[in-house]
């Protein structure tokens, strides 16, 4: 691939063009391009993944879209908020004699002669947003790629695109643009000064200043979006609350806003069409060209080229524990729950149970020690894994939040609510402040579509006229003075600490191997061998027969406990030995329980 | 009219049939607006003053912005009143059949030469005849003397209506071709459709003014929104989905009249053209003519309704992870507000797409389109399942709207008589039943039976049996009753969830509230009143207050909740099914106190169940082994393929309101006999000298359950008759429930060992051969009376006896208990005593 006649990056539509005049040259009909790609994606494909083009594409946030281009090659990171429908274009049309192409943009290059013969396809519409939650390490940092345009730009330039844009935006915005603008010059300049240390300390101090950045940014980065135009992928390929990366030509055309002052009766009535609510002055376009599904892994700066070999994952393991342990002011046995909370996920869904979570509720918090510990676990689960969400319940919270996402029929847009979260998210639910009150009806709504999630794992969409249950996949953790009777967790343990000593620092490279091998560990599969089975069974049996209040939903935890710590050592099949921890663990766990009554 | 030259124009555009299954609207580009005058021109020479033929949906203007068009998209009533007349009045339809005849199949022998929509092999008088020849002719039963369609438009004369409504299983019934052609290019055929219902109109009443118009409904296959794509563009589609929304009603103007502000001449009428009026530039009056000086005068305009409704896919057209799909409806005229937000309905129309203009003032068009359903025929679907019942109620109108069941709704009423026929339709639904939830087979019968219900009884003297079947599962913690509860509940047509300790009484039957707005006092509906006709789950029951389950007293037997309060005195239907669970007292259940002592019900609320199920745990080995296996298989196996012959819960759902609302069994001679002699022989057990108030006695109330039981079962296999064998087991159910074998009658308490219920069908049956092995080698063995023989060596004996099978002592214990209980032999500790 030497010489390409155009440049993927900055012309990506002349790439467009061109493979689509190849494929008319070759013969094709275009009219049996619907639906149909021919040969631009495999190009991009090629250029990106195999070519390892995909670095060089800036990611768009919002500090990158002050300087990225029209009609240029970017990615965006984000999870479906939303979904628009299909739209509707002129994907083929023939200019004299010559077949053109819309493919991928929203207005034709080419003037289209009105009488000219033309072709109308489909693409899907979907509202993305940046992964609720995100943190500020997951975050892509900006520096990974250079601005190409920085020098080629003029400050000129720039001034008249946003002047273009005061129309819409105030003064306000302009200075925070400034601003950007003046942030975004001082890391360049840093990055450049360190384009000769080591990666590893670059990544590092990257960190810091993305964080730094965050700040700054987090007003807009809230209401940053992104609408992205999806061509020839099957529906069922893309889901609501997926997360994924999009590489496409980027759009963002100041010339639109004309639509929304002007509409009238008849845009009123199709309008509901939330297109008038999304100008495209303000949220930006993607036309996708390549999609692919996230994990948690992809967002992960940085991945040890750590094997799975066992000594490696036990000495991880254990320091990851330690560090729990010193969190959670020396409660081991706290920390080992911990660890396998984290690691649990959905794995299967059988009618309307969820197998495989595993929520916990930390008991026995009094005043004191929920702010010290609450406090302190937020932020050691907040640096070890991507997405994480803190809701400190109060009566007052309840009866005014929405929690679940609510559609609005007056935009024709699903309103998000806090709920709405990506799979894998963590949700932490401080019980400890709440106080006796009474629960309006908003609150006592909340309060069943909080138990519906921690009990099967479903979050009740409001569609006005009927409900409809969304599966997800979170990790839920309270935390609450006694037994919480509001939120029914999978697991209840008194939460004992000895020592108050802050926990000492650690290093940003052991976090990151924590948050790799958190990752990995979580998307292991797991079987049994069938001797085992027996085993499990046999024991399972036993315990029954000794304890009559054991139900199937404390057997079902045991095995999810077995899963979840075989996979804390990095195996995928259950042992005799894990299976002995389980019991222990378990026995350790009860204890506490009675000895607490 | 001449220049069609803006891409919009497609959407008028005929359509050429070689270029459909890629892009409809493809070809019409090449030369548009050549044909669009060929074609006017040569039709106005065949039916002399008709408006354009394509006028009801009116070519969008050229360049449709978003604000200014719209006055012509849309059937130009208004507009065309002023028109037909004259085209009424003339009988110009001179090429036409002579007017007297409405026989003869020659009606429409054209002799000028064939004439083709633009672009397709339809030609127009070929389309013309068929039509006429459709309605003129179309029987639905040979019998009939005059044309269903002849009817039709006869009664749409007398009552002056505005439209014809046109089944299109009906024109594919009698022209398939015809119907072919209508679908597929409905703006030509529907054009010649309206000509021919004006032709036929004014030969009848020449004086009748209005235009009628024909509304097709029913087509043969509806398309999911989902699958909407470009393809369908331009043809004729069917929709179910549920109304979200509907705009303010916007006039549309149809004609305009301008004022010369000069001289004050009033302009003629002037018709909207192509979405646009042309305004005059020079004043009208001869003597005037001054430039520039006319001006709308809006009161004497005319104007035509229009909404904009936008449909949204029912949930389960929906895929999985996926948000609902919406689409903008356009309706016109009669069809505004005929559906309100929430509304169910199926709609017909013609999907359109139009191009969007980047800005008002700009003529450049985007290359996007919006897409939106010009619509011809609305109906309210509503066959969602919580209406099942409420359509057999006022049957006549329901039977009216439905004569039109869609072909697959055929189908699946055929697929639900076949699976009913099945033999082991009975176990297949039961293992259908909340199929995670392990065993419990009684149960799962029992709830089953609640779900299909008995049939509702109303004397002619206003004394009412009530049909629904209420049942109390009782039982230790952990027995999964809550997990039924919620299967049942997301089953059922219609019915609430609540729990016990949140419920009060109010929260269940109803309340009055002010009205915060208008300060009036309200009656706001509880639990039980909105689960009217269908199943009100209350879980925790022994923990409501007993001032709530005081309220249940009426609900469960009359079957209403009255009123009395805040001068509000009503009595409210709550025609329920009470599925509530509870647990014994002291939460476990205590083997040394009664059956009774252990619910701690009041006993007028507990006969008012037909259906009491103990649940109990009860420390078995192998009902634990099948219990460790369910979890462990819960969580290594696939789910998906664990079971396979169940049915899938749409199918059932679709199983149970098939026969909620069609089948209505009646008692069999020979069931009813079997019912009394049952009856009889319960009421002598339950007098049982010395049993007191220890057992459940059979009450009056349950003969009913029987009866309902029975019909509920005879319904589960789609029969009108309550046969025998119904009878039969509605018994066992009912005995088993209350553990009534188990039950030693002269304590009350229940033998735990022999409880069966959550006991599977294989394993009763191996314990009843269990017992009848014993029993035959006790016969054999033993001597009446004779000396006692020690359970060991009854052991030996029977696995001498059952090579290969194993045999535990417990198993031998149980069945010897059994036989004990009998009366055939006594125990002493160890050792067995024939009597």
């Amino acid at each position: 691939m030497v010489g390409l006649p155009y440049d993927c990056l900055s012309n990506p539509l002349g790439a467009v063009r061109l493979t689509f005049e190849k494929a008319v040259a070759s013969g094709s009909d275009p009219a049996s391009f619907e639906g149909k790609d021919w040969g631009a994606a495999d190009l991009f494909h090629d250029f990106l993944f195999d070519n390892g083009g995909l670095s060089q594409v800036p990611m768009l946030n919002p500090s990158t879209l002050k300087w990225v281009q029209p009609n240029t090659l970017v990615r965006f990171r984000g999870m479906i908020q939303d979904m628009l429908g299909n739209e509707f274009y002129v994907g083929a049309h023939k200019d004299g004699d010559i077949w053109r192409t819309n493919k991928f943009t929203d207005t034709s290059q080419f003037p289209m002669a009105p009488s000219s013969d033309m072709r109308i396809w489909e693409r899907r519409l979907l509202y993305c947003i940046p992964v609720p939650g995100q943190n500020s390490w997951a975050e892509f940092s900006p520096e990974a790629v250079k601005n190409p345009y920085t020098n080629s730009l003029s400050p000129q330039r720039e001034k008249r695109q946003r002047e273009d844009d005061a129309t819409m935006s105030d003064v306000d915005m302009q200075d925070s643009c400034h601003e950007l603008q003046a942030s975004l010059s001082a890391k360049k300049m840093r990055e450049d000064e360190m384009d000769f240390q080591p990666l590893n300390s670059q990544k590092t101090a990257t960190e810091e200043t993305s964080s730094n950045a965050s700040l700054v940014l987090d007003a807009e980065t809230k209401s940053f979006s992104c609408l992205v135009k999806i061509y020839d992928s099957p529906e069922s390929n893309l889901k609501l609350n997926d997360v994924f990366e999009f590489v496409g030509i980027f759009t963002f055309d100041p010339d639109l806003t004309a639509d929304k002052d002007d509409s009238d009766e008849l845009t009123h009535g199709f309008g509901e069409d939330a297109l008038l609510h999304l100008p495209s002055s303000k949220v930006p376009r993607l036309h996708c060209l390549v999609h692919r599904k996230l994990a948690i892994n992809d967002f992960l700066s940085v991945c040890p080229t750590l094997e799975l070999k066992s000594n490696a994952v036990k000495e991880l393991r254990e320091a990851l524990v330690g560090h729990l342990t010193a969190v959670l002011g020396n409660d081991r046995v706290t920390a080992q729950y911990m660890l396998l909370h984290l690691l649990s996920r959905v794995h299967a869904r059988a009618d309307t149970i969820a197998v495989g979570k595993l929520s916990l509720n930390l008991t026995c918090f009094n005043k004191e020690s929920a702010s010290v510990f609450g406090n302190r676990l937020k932020l050691a689960i907040e640096n070890l894994l991507p997405f994480t969400h803190y809701l400190p319940l109060t009566v007052d919270y309840l009866n005014t939040v929405s929690l679940s996402p609510k559609k609005d029929y007056n935009t024709n847009r699903l309103v998000s609510g806090v709920l709405q979260l990506a799979e894998g998210s963590h949700l932490t639910i401080d019980e400890t402040e709440l106080q006796a009150g009474t629960l309006n009806s908003t609150g006592v709504e909340n309060a069943s579509v909080l138990k519906s999630l921690m009990e099967f794992q479903k979050v009740e969409y409001d569609f006005t006229y009927y409900k409809m249950e969304m599966n997800a996949d979170v990790q839920l953790l309270i935390l609450s003075e006694g037994k919480s009777n509001l939120l029914p967790a999978d697991l209840i343990l008194p939460f004992q600490p000895s020592s108050v000593d802050s926990p000492s620092e650690v290093d940003a490279d052991m976090l990151k191997t924590w948050r790799w091998y958190l990752a990995t560990m979580r998307s292991l599969p797991h079987s049994i061998e069938p001797d085992m089975q027996k085993v499990v069974e046999d024991d399972l049996v036993a315990a029954r027969q000794a304890d009559r209040s054991l139900g199937s939903q404390d057997l079902s935890r045991w095995l999810t406990m077995g899963r979840l710590i075989s996979a804390s050592f990095g195996e995928t099949c259950l042992t005799m030995e894990h299976w002995q921890m389980v019991k222990e663990l378990e026995r350790l766990g009860r204890e506490r329980l009675h000895g607490n009554m | 009219m001449a220049s069609d030259s803006s891409p919009a124009n497609i959407h008028g555009g005929p359509l050429s049939p070689d270029s459909l299954a890629s892009s409809p609207i493809g070809n019409t580009f090449s030369s548009p607006g050549d044909s669009r005058r060929q074609k006017r021109g040569r039709r106005s020479s065949y039916a002399t003053p008709p408006p354009p033929p394509d006028s009801r949906f009116a070519t969008p203007d050229a360049t449709p912005t978003p604000s200014s068009t719209n006055p012509r998209r849309g059937r130009g009533r208004g507009r065309r009143s002023s028109t037909t007349p004259t085209a009424a009045a003339t009988p110009s339809s001179t090429d036409d059949a002579p007017p007297s005849s409405d026989a003869g199949d020659g009606d429409d022998i054209d002799e000028a030469p064939p004439m083709y929509v633009w672009g397709t092999n339809i030609s127009v008088q070929d389309v013309n005849a068929a039509i006429l020849r459709f309605l003129r002719h179309f029987r639905e039963n040979p019998q009939q003397i005059e044309g269903k369609y002849m009817q039709a438009i006869n009664h749409v004369i007398e009552i002056e209506g505005e439209s014809l409504d046109v089944d299109a299983q009906d024109v594919y019934d009698y022209d398939s071709d015809l119907y072919t052609k209508m679908v597929r290019y409905p703006l030509e055929v529907l054009a010649i459709f309206d000509i021919v219902l004006m032709d036929m109109v004014s030969r009848i009443n020449p004086l009748f003014e209005k235009h009628i118009q024909a509304r097709i409904f029913n087509l043969r296959s509806s398309t999911s929104m989902r699958n909407l794509n470009p393809s369908d563009i331009e043809k004729m589609v069917s929709l179910k989905g549920m109304i979200i929304r509907c705009s303010s009603i916007i006039p549309e103007i149809r004609e305009a009249v301008f004022r010369c502000l000069v001289c004050g001449y009033y302009s003629d009428p002037i018709v909207v053209d192509r979405g646009r009026i042309n305004e005059p530039t020079i004043c009208g009056k001869q003597e005037c003519l001054a430039r520039n000086s006319m001006t709308l005068v809006h009161n004497r305009c005319r104007f035509a309704d229009k909404q904009i409704v936008r449909l949204q896919e029912t949930p389960n057209e929906m895929p999985e992870g996926g948000t609902p799909h919406t689409v903008s409806l356009l309706m016109h005229d009669k069809l505004v507000d005929a559906g309100k937000p929430g509304d169910r309905v199926e709609v017909t129309g013609i999907y359109r797409a139009m191009t969007v203009r980047i800005g008002q003032t700009q003529r450049t068009v985007k290359s996007i389109f919006k897409t939106y359903i010009d619509c011809l025929h609305l109906k309210k679907t509503d066959k969602s399942r919580m209406d099942v019942e409420e359509q057999m109620e006022t049957e006549d109108r329901a039977n009216r709207n439905d004569n039109d069941f869609s072909v697959d709704y055929e189908d699946k009423v055929e697929h639900l008589k076949e699976m009913s026929k099945q033999p082991d339709i009975y176990t297949r639904l039961t293992r259908s039943l909340a199929p995670n939830i392990w065993e419990l087979d009684d149960v799962k019968k029992g709830l089953l039976c609640q779900l299909f219900g008995g049939n509702a009884l109303k004397l002619p003297s206003g004394a009412s049996f009530r049909g629904d079947i209420n049942i109390l599962l009782v039982g230790d913690p952990g027995t999964s009753k809550s997990q039924l509860l919620q299967y049942i509940h997301k089953l059922s047509p219609r019915g609430l969830y609540t729990s016990g300790r949140g419920s009060s009484a109010v929260g269940l039957t109803a309340y009055v509230a002010k009205d915060p707005e208008t300060g009036e006092t309200v009656l706001e509906s509880g639990a039980l009143v909105l689960s009217d006709r269908g199943i009100c789950c209350i879980d925790e029951f022994d923990k409501m207050s007993d001032n709530a389950r005081s309220m249940l007293h009426e609900v469960m037997e009359q079957q209403t909740v009255s009123i009395a309060k805040a001068g509000i005195i009503a009595s409210l239907n709550a025609r329920t099914s009470v599925l509530a669970c509870a647990n014994p007292i002291g939460s476990r259940y205590n083997p040394r106190l009664s059956v009774i002592d252990n619910i701690h019900l009041p006993p007028t609320l507990l006969s008012r169940f037909d259906l009491i199920y103990l649940i109990l745990d009860k420390a078995d080995e192998q009902t634990d082994r099948r219990l460790a296996k369910h979890v462990v298989a819960l969580h290594f196996e696939n789910p998906e393929n664990s079971d396979h012959n169940v049915i899938d819960l749409p199918m059932l759902t679709a199983y149970v309101s098939y026969a909620r609302k069609h089948i209505h069994p009646k008692l069999s001679d020979e069931a009813a006999e079997e019912l009394t002699r049952g009856y009889v022989e319960m009421r002598r057990r339950g007098n049982f000298p010395g049993s007191s108030k220890k057992v459940i006695t059979a009450t009056p109330r349950q003969i009913e359950s029987l009866i309902r039981l029975s019909e509920a079962l005879a319904r589960i296999r789609f029969s009108e008759w309550v046969e025998k064998p119904d009878v039969l087991e509605a018994f066992r159910l009912l005995e088993v429930a209350m553990q009534q074998s188990a039950t030693d009658h002269s304590t009350g308490t229940i033998d735990m060992d022999l409880i069966t219920t959550g006991v599977s069908a294989s394993e009763r049956m191996r314990r009843d051969n269990m017992v009848s092995t014993t029993r035959s080698i006790i016969m054999e063995k033993m001597q009446l009376g004779g000396p006692s023989t020690r359970l060991l060596e009854l052991l030996e004996e029977l696995k001498k006896q059952s090579a290969g099978a194993e045999v535990h002592l417990s198993d031998l214990r149980n069945a010897v208990a059994t036989l004990a209980s009998e009366g055939f032999v006594a125990i002493h500790g160890d050792s067995v005593k024939r009597i």
